[in-house]
């Protein structure tokens, strides 16, 4: 049976022509991973609700005495460096996989670079952290420090979950090579990683840089 | 080729995304006040767009499927429900 392929099938980058019949089993599971994305952009939504709502009170220390805007820039360049890496990383996938038995070298490259970046952002968020329950902030002391907690650190579980995810995408390469189940894996789990730097931008502007004017 | 224009098109995405972040950071730490609160806001959802339009490929033309018509919704309903929460607390909280 001949017809011709789409080129974009699903949102997101699509693996293209070249990868044949992978490139059509990636429609649905690619769509479905983005409507999963979509409601838990609006989890994160509720979360900045709930935030917006709050605001810090008088008796406990506020954005000017908790935020340090050094650090939180630190976050912002390893998360975006990250996504840029994240991006090669697919663009490899898509361009250098085509085929079988490529070479896995340079998308575990890709990928162990993501993850390093990844944990550089967490090392910042948790020093973070430490620094503002030292400072008499923790998420006990008041509304807004409650709400400010677990936005972040919901954040920052979606980004641990994001470095344990490409780890794993890693170890299945090796042992598995790039064959269709990964390579829907690595889609999905791209899109996922970009959405968490699409989350990082609206905490870092609202959360830190608001605070903080 | 092809396989340099994708690059490329990352490379761009990326570029616009750390200079939509340094204006806001530079400005927050220097001038701060209403014109660093108006560029802040202007700067996140610019740089909203650049990650959807040259991370997450999704564009006006060229979609297939609903899939921008999906992230459009998803906007709606955390427009509403946002907008919504603030509304309503901000009016007890002036009637406090």
């Amino acid at each position: 049976m001949s017809f011709s392929i789409r080129k974009s099938l699903h949102p997101g980058l699509n693996l293209g022509e070249d990868h044949g019949d992978d490139h059509l089993e990636a429609e649905t599971s690619v769509f479905g991973f983005w409507v999963f994305m979509m409601s838990d952009l609006v989890t994160f939504g509720m979360f900045f609700a709930v935030f917006a709502t709050t605001m810090p009170l008088a008796c406990c220390p506020g954005p000017k005495e908790l935020f340090d805007l050094g650090s939180v820039a630190w976050q912002t360049a390893f998360l975006l460096a990250s996504s840029l890496t994240s991006g090669m990383a697919i663009l490899t996938l898509k361009q250098e996989h085509g085929g079988r038995g490529a070479c896995t070298k340079k998308l575990v490259f890709w990928l162990l670079l993501t993850v390093l970046l990844g944990c550089g952002f967490l090392y910042r968020e948790i020093s973070d952290f430490i620094a503002m329950a030292a400072a008499g902030g923790p998420p006990t002391r008041s509304g807004y420090l409650s709400a400010l907690w677990s936005l972040v650190g919901l954040h920052g579980l979606h980004v641990t979950g994001g470095i344990i995810w490409c780890l794993v995408i890693v170890a299945g390469i090796l042992v598995r090579g790039v064959d269709l189940r990964w390579k829907l894996t690595l889609l999905r789990w791209a899109v996922f990683w970009h959405f968490l730097d699409v989350v990082w931008i609206c905490i870092f502007s609202f959360v830190f840089l608001g605070g903080l004017l | 080729m092809e396989t340099n224009k994708e690059f490329r098109h990352y490379l761009l995405g990326f570029v616009l995304a750390t200079v939509l972040t340094i204006i806001p950071f530079t400005l927050v730490a220097t001038v701060g006040g209403k014109i660093a609160f108006f560029a802040l806001i202007l700067c996140a959802i610019l740089q909203l767009i650049v990650h959807l339009r040259y991370f997450l490929h999704l564009s006006f033309k060229g979609q297939q499927r609903e899939d921008l018509q999906l992230v459009m919704f998803t906007g709606l309903i955390l427009l509403i429900m946002i907008g919504g929460t603030v509304w309503v607390l901000g009016d007890l909280y002036n009637r406090m």
